[in-house]
């Protein structure tokens, strides 16, 4: 049975074989997808990913069991990305544009190439436009969805870790959830049927 | 005409049902919308385009380069330069002020755990008082009011405790300048050529490396600043603009930018600083 959260970090702070590499595995992902609602960039998103992990591993002995291990890092994660994003601003990169964002691949040392098939660009063009919706959510309401949806936080880790009501998280889950559907409809009207049938659990 | 608004039951349904999507309703509240909305056809349409929008954003398609990432090599990497970060870390001393409380056996409550350290320090002191008195090799005891007996001040303690972050610190420096010169040696001297460009350059390792060290670097910005070296800041700051080129740079690069680079680094004799600096700050790391 795999080993709950709380007690994968016990491991990490008292320095337990193996218990930082499982840590990584289990949150790089859940981290990646919010790091990219902050920062829009993938090869960004990954560093960011990485440093957190790393400040996690040097902070471990700070962390308390009073909030859940990936509430801990999603704030760790969110400070690195406004980090980040003022770093870029002082050094005046370009701004983020959707020409960047949709540059994945780019990293030879860690991607592999993927296939090119008429349903992968498909896919891709539904990516697209399921982006450009997130992306147009209020920031604050954008947060809370990534954090509920590819963060699988529990709504009352959101409310802890945003520092807001419960009440506020389902709301703005509630709104979120209508824009995106408003979103699709007006932008691709087709949307109806493209997307996925099956009942989901 | 806009749609009338819809009654506060409707209202109430439909906030709910992207918690019913997340499984974030309890049982009574998962009845009463169930029961909503098999009675109520405009719900149960509404609930059909909720469960179908927010099932189509999923991660695969919102996030394309998520599926190429070789998250096993990035979870080795991450593993790497944290153990790395750690080994480099010196333990601050809170922390370890933590680690030797929390090693204590948990039926000591906090305030005797404090009471103990306290009266640890006096007996120290009365021990370390009576060994000096005698020979009178320290003249900086401070006198106790009514003549008696000295409390030795901790502040020689303090000061080799902060000669010993010093040195972790030069030594620290030192390994990063070395590292970034090994990196560069190499970009001056033995890059690549590349396979599929040709008269192209492959930087791929050094542009991985160069990022590495940026990190490095902001990981350990405060200790760099700390030993308030003002020849170390500066080639630092230097330094860490050739890495950001470097990093900036496309994998299979024209012989252009890697000219550029390499003047900048003669013209700057930043591979000749990083060899005095290194060996002051090693040579200083020794002698404290």
């Amino acid at each position: 049975m795999e080993e709950d959260d709380f007690a994968l970090m016990q491991g990490v702070q008292s320095e337990r074989p193996g218990a930082f590499e499982a840590l990584v595995e289990r949150y790089q992902r859940r981290l990646y997808r919010l790091a990219f609602g902050y920062l829009r960039h993938h090869e960004d998103a990954l560093d960011a990913v990485q440093e957190t992990l790393v400040k996690i591993y040097l902070a471990r002995r700070r962390y308390s069991p009073r909030a859940h291990p990936f509430t801990w890092a999603s704030r760790i994660l969110a400070n690195q990305c406004i980090d980040q994003i003022r770093r870029r601003r002082v050094r005046g990169e370009e701004p983020l544009d959707q020409a960047r964002e949709e540059r994945p691949g780019h990293d030879a040392v860690l991607l592999v190439s993927p296939e090119k098939t008429p349903a992968l660009q498909e896919r891709r063009e539904l990516g697209r436009l399921l982006k450009q919706a997130i992306f147009t959510l209020p920031p604050r309401q954008r947060e809370i969805f990534m954090l509920r949806h590819f963060g699988e936080m529990r709504l009352e880790e959101i409310a802890s870790a945003r520092g807001c009501a419960l009440g506020t998280v389902k709301s703005s889950l509630h709104r979120a959830a209508a824009a995106l559907r408003d979103y699709l409809a007006r932008a691709d009207p087709a949307f109806r049927d493209r997307a996925p049938e099956e009942e989901t659990p | 005409m806009s749609a009338s608004r819809p009654p506060r039951a409707c209202r109430s349904a439909r906030e709910r049902m992207p918690l019913r999507h997340y499984g974030a309703l309890g049982p009574s509240e998962a009845e009463a919308l169930q029961s909503h909305l098999e009675s109520c056809r405009a719900c149960g349409r509404e609930w059909e385009e909720v469960r179908r929008v927010l099932a189509a954003v999923d991660p695969a398609t919102v996030f394309p380069g998520e599926a190429g990432v070789d998250w096993r090599k990035f979870t080795r990497m991450t593993v790497e330069r944290a153990l790395a970060a750690g080994r480099e870390t010196r333990p601050k001393g809170r922390d370890a002020l933590r680690r030797f409380f929390s090693s204590w056996p948990a039926v000591f409550a906090a305030p005797a755990r404090v009471a103990a350290l306290c009266a640890a320090v006096v007996v120290a002191a009365l021990v370390l008082g009576s060994w000096l008195r005698p020979g009178g090799t320290r003249t900086a005891r401070v006198p106790a009011s009514g003549g008696e007996a000295g409390i030795v001040p901790l502040t020689p303690l303090l000061e080799s405790a902060h000669v010993m972050e010093d040195r972790l610190a030069r030594r620290g420096a030192a390994r990063y300048l070395s590292d970034s010169r090994a990196l560069l040696v190499n970009l001056v001297g033995a890059t690549a050529r590349c396979r599929r460009t040709e008269g192209r350059y492959d930087i791929a390792l050094e542009k991985e490396k160069s990022r590495q060290l940026l990190r490095r670097k902001n990981l350990y910005e405060g200790d760099l600043l700390a030993l308030e070296d003002q020849r170390l800041a500066t080639l630092v700051r230097q330094l860490e603009s050739v890495l950001m080129q470097v990093a900036a740079l496309d994998d299979c690069t024209p012989a252009r930018p890697i000219h550029d680079l390499r003047e900048e680094i003669e013209r700057r004799q930043i591979l000749l600083r990083i060899d005095l600096v290194t060996r002051e700050l090693r040579g200083r790391a020794d002698v404290v």
